[in-house]
C-alpha cells in the first residue's frame, strides 16, 4: 500500500499534469530560457560575452525563473484546499498534517526538478566546448533546490496561517522580490555594513554569489563554496521552524477556523 | 648698431637652439602620423584587428612626453564613437622620441558594432598645445550574420516543442480516459 | 448497551459568541440519530466537532470509546458527508472514490464500482465532477462518506439538491445501513425525513439541546398531546 504522502503527491502531480497547471509552466519556462540562451550565445559570437559570463547570465535567469514559477504554485497548493472547501474532507480521512505537507512539498519540488530537466539542454548546448559543464549544472541544481525548499516551507507556513492563495502569493512574491533586488546591484553597490551584511544571509545573494565563484573564478568544490552554501542551509532550517510554528498553530485552530 | 644687430641675431639663434619648446608653443609638434594598416581595417563585427601606426619625429628637436590615441567616428550615425569596449589601450605613451626617428603604434580593437567609420591617429608632445593628426583612414564593418549562435537553435525551438508536444499528449490520453 | 458517540459539556464560542454551550450528547450504537436546529443554532459546529474538524474549546467527546485526539482510530471509524461540499473537479467520479479508497487504505479492486452502483452513479462514474450536478455531487459525497465501511455516519443535510426520486433512494440506503447496524447521525432541515427514519431525535437551539428522545417524549417536552414533528419543533424553539 503506498504510503500517504505519495498519494497527495501523486494527486498533485497528475493535476499539474491533467489540468494542464503544470506543463503550461513549463512551457512558459521553456520559451524564457530559448529566448535567453538565443541572445546570450549572439552576444558571446560578438565576443561582447565570454562563456563563463554567458553562463552565469543564464543560471540566474533558470534560478530566478525557478523561483517565481515554484512561488506561484506553492502559494496555491495547500491555501486552495481551503478556498475550495476541500480540506474538510480530507482531514476527515486518516491524513496526517505531516503527510499533508510532506506531499505537498514533494509536488513543489518535482516542479522545480521538472523546470530543471527542462533548462538542461540549454546549460549543456551553452557550455559546450569548456569544462564548466558538470558545475555548471550540479551547482544550478544544488542551489536551486536549497533556495526552493527554502521558500517552500516558508510559502506553505504562511498558507497553513492565512488559508488564502492571494493573501499567500503577495506576501510571497514581496518577499521573492525582496531578496532577488539588492542580489542585482554590483558588489560596488553593496559597500556598507548594512548592505554587507544583508547580503550575507540574503539567500538570492547567495546563490548568485556561489555562481559567480564557480563559474567565473572557477572555484567549483563544494568547501571552496561553503561561505555561500551555509546560509542557505540556514535560510532552510529558520523557514523549516516557521513551517513548525505554523503547524502548530493550525493543530491548535482545527481545520475549520471560522464559521 | 652693427654690434646691436649681430647681438640680436645671436640670441635669436641661441633661443632656437636652447629653448625648443618656446618655438612649438601654439603650433602643432613636428610628427608625422600614419595608419599603415588602412587597406586591411574593414572586418566583420566580433573580430578584433590590429590597428598598426607609425609616428616620426620631423623636427630638428627631441620631443617629450609624447601621447597617442586613436580617434573613432560613426558615418552613419555622425557621433564619435566610446572607445571604451573597442579597444583595451586607450593610449600609447613615449617619454622622447629623437630627431627623425620612427616609433611603431599598434592597437588591438574589436568591432563592437557593423557600420562605417573614420579613424585618426591624434598625437600630443609637450609644449604643444595642438595635437597632430594623421590622415583619416575609413573602414567598414560587416554585420555577423548568424542565426544560429552555438548550434542553439534546435534547443531552441526543440524544448518548447517537445514540452507543448508532451502537453498534447497527455491531454489527448485524459480525453480518452474520461467521458465528455 | 454499548455507546457509540458520547459528547460531555461540549463548548465552542467565535469571539463573543457561544455557537455551543455546554452540550451533552448520547447516541447508542446502531442508533439512528436526528439532529435538528434552527438556523445558527450550532448543529454544522457540533459535527465538526464530534468529528475532529474543530477543536471544542472545552468538554470532551469519545467516538467509538476513543477520545476526539485519536484522530487517526476514529478517522477509520466514522464517516462524514460535510456541510462543505468541495470537491476535486479535475477527477472523476470513481477516480475520486478511488483516491479516499486508497487513503483509506482500502484495497479491493471492486469496491469503487460496488459504491457507485450504491448510489446510484455507475453511468457517471467516467465523467469529471465538474460536469456534476448538485445531485450527483450530493450523491458522490455519500459514497465518499461510505468508502471506509464505517460504523458510524455523520451526515450534514444529506438530502440537499436532490429530486423526491433521489431523496427516496438515499433514505432507503441509509436504513439499509441502519438495519445492518451502522449508528447514524442526521442532520437536516427536513423535518418530515428526520421523523421517518430516526428513532430518536435533539432539538438544538442556541448551542444548547432543549429537547431530546422520541417522537412520543418530544411531545412531552413540548406539551403537546399529538402533534408533527414540525409543530413540536416551533414550540421548542421559538422558531
Amino acid at each position: 500500500m503506498p504510503s500517504i504522502f505519495n498519494l497527495i503527491w501523486s494527486k498533485e502531480i497528475r493535476e499539474g499534469l491533467y489540468t494542464w497547471k503544470g506543463l503550461v509552466w513549463l512551457v512558459i519556462a521553456s520559451i524564457l530560457f530559448s529566448f535567453t540562451s538565443y541572445l546570450l550565445l549572439t552576444n558571446k559570437e560578438l565576443s561582447l560575452l565570454d562563456q563563463a559570463e554567458l553562463l552565469w547570465l543564464l543560471s540566474k535567469i533558470i534560478l530566478v525563473v525557478a523561483l517565481l514559477i515554484v512561488t506561484i504554485d506553492a502559494s496555491m497548493v495547500i491555501a486552495t484546499e481551503f478556498e475550495k472547501e476541500t480540506a474538510e474532507s480530507l482531514f476527515l480521512a486518516p491524513l496526517s498534517i505531516r503527510d499533508f505537507i510532506l506531499g505537498k512539498f514533494l509536488a513543489s519540488f518535482t516542479l522545480w526538478l521538472a523546470l530543471f530537466i527542462v533548462a538542461v539542454p540549454y546549460m549543456l548546448a551553452t557550455s559546450a566546448g569548456s569544462h564548466l559543464a558538470p558545475a555548471f549544472l550540479g551547482y544550478v541544481l544544488l542551489l536551486g533546490s536549497l533556495g526552493v525548499i527554502g521558500f517552500i516551507f516558508f510559502i506553505f507556513a504562511l498558507s497553513l496561517l492565512y488559508r488564502s492563495s492571494k493573501s499567500t502569493l503577495t506576501t510571497s512574491l514581496m518577499l521573492l522580490l525582496a531578496f532577488t533586488a539588492p542580489a542585482l546591484f554590483s558588489s560596488t553597490l553593496k559597500t556598507a555594513t548594512v548592505a554587507t551584511t544583508i547580503s550575507k544571509i540574503n539567500p538570492i545573494d547567495n546563490i548568485f554569489s556561489s555562481l559567480d565563484n564557480v563559474l567565473v573564478d572557477f572555484q567549483t568544490t563544494l568547501s571552496q563554496n561553503w561561505q555561500f552554501l551555509f546560509p542557505l542551509i540556514v535560510f532552510c532550517l529558520v523557514t523549516f521552524v516557521f513551517l513548525s510554528f505554523s503547524i502548530s498553530v493550525f493543530r491548535r485552530q482545527g481545520i475549520i477556523r471560522n464559521e | 648698431m652693427k654690434y646691436l644687430c649681430a647681438t640680436v641675431i645671436v640670441l635669436s639663434v641661441s633661443a632656437g637652439v636652447f629653448l625648443p619648446h618656446a618655438t612649438n608653443a601654439g603650433s602643432t609638434p613636428p610628427l608625422e602620423l600614419t595608419i599603415l594598416s588602412s587597406r586591411t581595417l574593414s572586418g566583420t563585427a566580433g573580430e578584433y584587428v590590429t590597428v598598426e601606426g607609425q609616428v616620426k619625429n620631423t623636427g630638428q628637436v627631441t620631443l617629450n612626453d609624447i601621447t597617442t590615441y586613436l580617434s573613432l567616428v560613426d558615418q552613419e550615425n555622425k557621433l564619435p564613437v566610446d572607445l571604451e569596449d573597442w579597444s583595451a589601450e586607450k593610449g600609447l605613451h613615449f617619454d622622447t622620441i629623437a630627431p627623425g626617428q620612427s616609433l611603431s603604434l599598434i592597437w588591438k580593437i574589436h568591432f563592437i558594432k557593423a557600420g562605417s567609420y573614420s579613424l585618426i591617429i591624434v598625437a600630443t608632445a609637450a609644449g604643444s598645445e595642438v595635437p597632430q593628426v594623421s590622415p583619416i583612414t575609413h573602414f567598414q564593418v560587416a554585420i555577423k550574420h548568424n542565426l544560429n549562435p552555438g548550434n542553439i537553435l534546435p534547443v531552441a525551438f526543440g524544448t518548447p516543442f517537445g514540452v507543448a508536444f508532451l502537453l498534447s499528449l497527455l491531454g489527448y490520453k485524459r480525453r480518452k480516459e474520461v467521458e465528455a | 448497551m454499548i455507546e457509540a458517540i458520547i459528547a460531555d459539556r461540549l463548548t465552542k464560542h467565535y469571539g463573543a459568541t457561544m455557537a455551543v454551550d455546554t452540550l451533552q450528547l448520547h447516541v447508542r450504537q446502531g442508533e439512528f440519530f436526528g439532529f435538528l436546529g434552527p438556523n445558527g443554532a450550532g448543529k454544522t459546529t457540533t459535527i465538526r466537532m464530534l468529528t475532529g474538524v474543530v477543536n471544542p474549546d472545552e468538554g470532551n467527546i469519545l467516538i467509538n470509546n476513543f477520545s476526539i485526539k485519536d484522530k487517526s482510530n476514529i478517522a477509520r471509524t466514522i464517516g462524514v458527508l460535510p456541510e462543505s461540499r468541495g470537491f476535486y473537479d479535475w477527477l472523476t467520479g470513481a477516480e475520486y472514490l478511488d483516491f479516499f479508497a486508497r487513503l483509506y487504505g482500502i484495497t479491493e479492486r471492486d469496491s469503487v464500482a460496488v459504491l457507485l452502483e450504491r448510489v446510484g452513479l455507475t453511468a457517471q462514474r467516467k465523467k469529471k465532477i465538474s460536469a456534476y450536478s448538485r445531485g450527483m455531487r450530493q450523491r458522490l459525497g455519500l459514497a465518499r462518506a461510505l468508502i471506509n465501511k464505517p460504523s458510524i455516519l455523520f451526515l450534514d443535510e444529506p438530502t440537499l439538491g436532490l429530486d423526491p426520486r433521489g431523496q427516496q433512494d438515499v433514505q432507503n440506503l441509509l436504513r439499509s445501513l441502519n438495519q445492518d447496524g451502522m449508528t447514524i447521525f442526521y442532520s437536516s432541515h427536513l423535518l418530515n425525513e428526520v421523523s421517518e427514519l430516526c428513532s430518536r431525535i435533539a432539538i438544538l437551539d442556541k448551542g444548547k439541546i432543549v429537547a431530546e428522545g422520541t417522537l412520543n417524549e418530544l411531545r412531552q417536552q413540548a406539551d403537546r398531546q399529538a402533534g408533527t414533528l414540525t409543530d413540536i419543533f416551533l414550540t421548542l424553539t421559538h422558531a
